[in-house]
């Protein structure tokens, strides 16, 4: 008889452990699923948008590329979330025969101006700040940092904005000396979460 | 011999208390409390002023200036290119020197009630100790296009390497979190006492 309540007791233990560690694997997997902090535009109508301009992307680090490859992974991103995307060079025509060189001198008016040429509602731009291995207190780790913006091609004005970053030092790497993601896959992160906010 | 334990201990937890909270900074800042912020619906950020060797320095955080404002909901902000054009055409060079009347010609051509300007003191890594970790500083103004006076400004300062980070291995901010992290704590100040 003893012996039975003791057992039961212990069952009761580990069915409260139990729960105990799957809230606790809950908690842990909802940390961190927050998106990043962005703006949208209260009257914009991003349900409507069905096809976009991506313009090339500015470099604000070391490589030159990075805003071209965050450029392509972006295109990729929005095409898998079902929104169509203007070619590449489509865009880059229209840029040349607007006679617009710098992508930091895109005023308003060349956003109406685009929107008439590639028939579009709206056309995204942005830059890049960190792509690339950082060095850290004991490891190197992938760093990835991105900025955002849509912009409502009848106003000129930014409809939506998100400035995300991705990588650092894991866990895993830093005290166990495991392989963390390459930057390519961390770009990759950092695009999907970012276009994830919007769409 | 346990009491005496017991005060050791909450010595020394006193002191690591103590010692984290030592490399906390809050923003120096300044806020004209005679100003109404709510009549600024609409700004322009201009760039910022580079004062490190970090070549993108000052454009990586106006980009994020210009996304943690939008993103804070207070004001809505002029597109980088209209700002380009209008310093262009008003033939400002530099925005060290902006005079009083720059700015309000600047408010009056981009349809904007202030404008925020500034500098980056501080891009890049520091050695703290054996270890290496961000480090940014920035100093954000803001000048009522009205009368061309600064009615905000604000100073912040962050390293990545954290008391945690730097005694027992804790996760270490990236440049772009610190960079983040400096620029939400100085429009937090905005957002906080200018409202």
């Amino acid at each position: 008889m003893t012996c039975r309540t003791e057992t039961s007791g212990h069952n009761h233990n580990r069915f409260a452990g139990a729960v105990v560690l799957a809230l606790l694997l809950v908690v842990l997997s909802v940390w961190g699923c927050s998106g990043p902090e962005h703006y949208i535009r209260p009257d914009a109508d991003i349900r409507g948008l069905k096809k976009i301009a991506v313009l090339p992307l500015e470099s604000l680090t070391v490589d030159e590329n990075a805003g071209e490859k965050i450029r392509g992974m972006l295109i990729s991103e929005l095409l898998a979330r079902g929104v169509d995307v203007v070619e590449p060079g489509e865009v880059t025509r229209a840029l040349r025969e607007m006679k617009i060189r710098s992508l930091r001198g895109v005023t308003a008016e060349d956003i109406k101006g685009l929107g008439r040429r590639l028939n579009v509602k709206a056309v995204m731009t942005g830059s890049v700040a960190a792509y690339g291995m950082s060095r850290g207190i004991a490891t190197s780790y992938p760093e990835v940092s991105i900025h955002l913006m849509l912009l409502d091609t009848s106003t000129g004005s930014i409809v939506w904005s998100v400035w995300h970053t991705a990588g650092g030092p894991s866990f895993w790497t830093r005290h166990f000396g495991t392989e963390g993601g390459t930057v390519s896959e961390t770009a990759r992160k950092a695009v999907r979460e970012a276009v994830g906010a919007l769409f | 011999m346990d009491v005496l334990r017991k005060y050791v201990l909450g010595g020394m937890l006193c002191l690591l208390l103590l010692g984290a909270g030592c490399r906390s900074s809050m923003p120096s800042f300044h806020i004209r409390q005679d100003v109404d912020f709510g009549f600024i619906k609409k700004v322009a950020v201009l760039p910022l002023n580079n004062l490190t060797n970090e070549r993108y320095a000052a454009d990586a955080v106006r980009e994020v200036v210009i996304s943690e404002l939008l993103a804070s909901g207070l004001v809505d902000v002029v597109v980088p290119g209209d700002v380009t054009a209008a310093m262009d055409s008003l033939g400002i060079r530099s925005v060290s020197s902006l005079n009083a009347e720059q700015i309000k010609a600047l408010g009056k051509a981009l349809g904007v009630q202030a404008v925020i300007f500034g500098s980056v003191e501080e891009f890049g890594m520091v050695r703290l100790g054996n270890i290496s970790a961000p480090n940014v500083t920035i100093t954000l103004m803001m000048a009522d296009t009205g009368s061309g006076s600064i009615i905000w400004s604000v100073t912040t300062t962050g390293t990545g390497g954290g008391f945690m980070a730097r005694h027992f291995g804790a996760r270490s901010e990236t440049m772009s979190e610190t960079l983040l992290r400096v620029v939400r704590d100085a429009i937090r100040t905005l957002t906080e006492y200018g409202s």
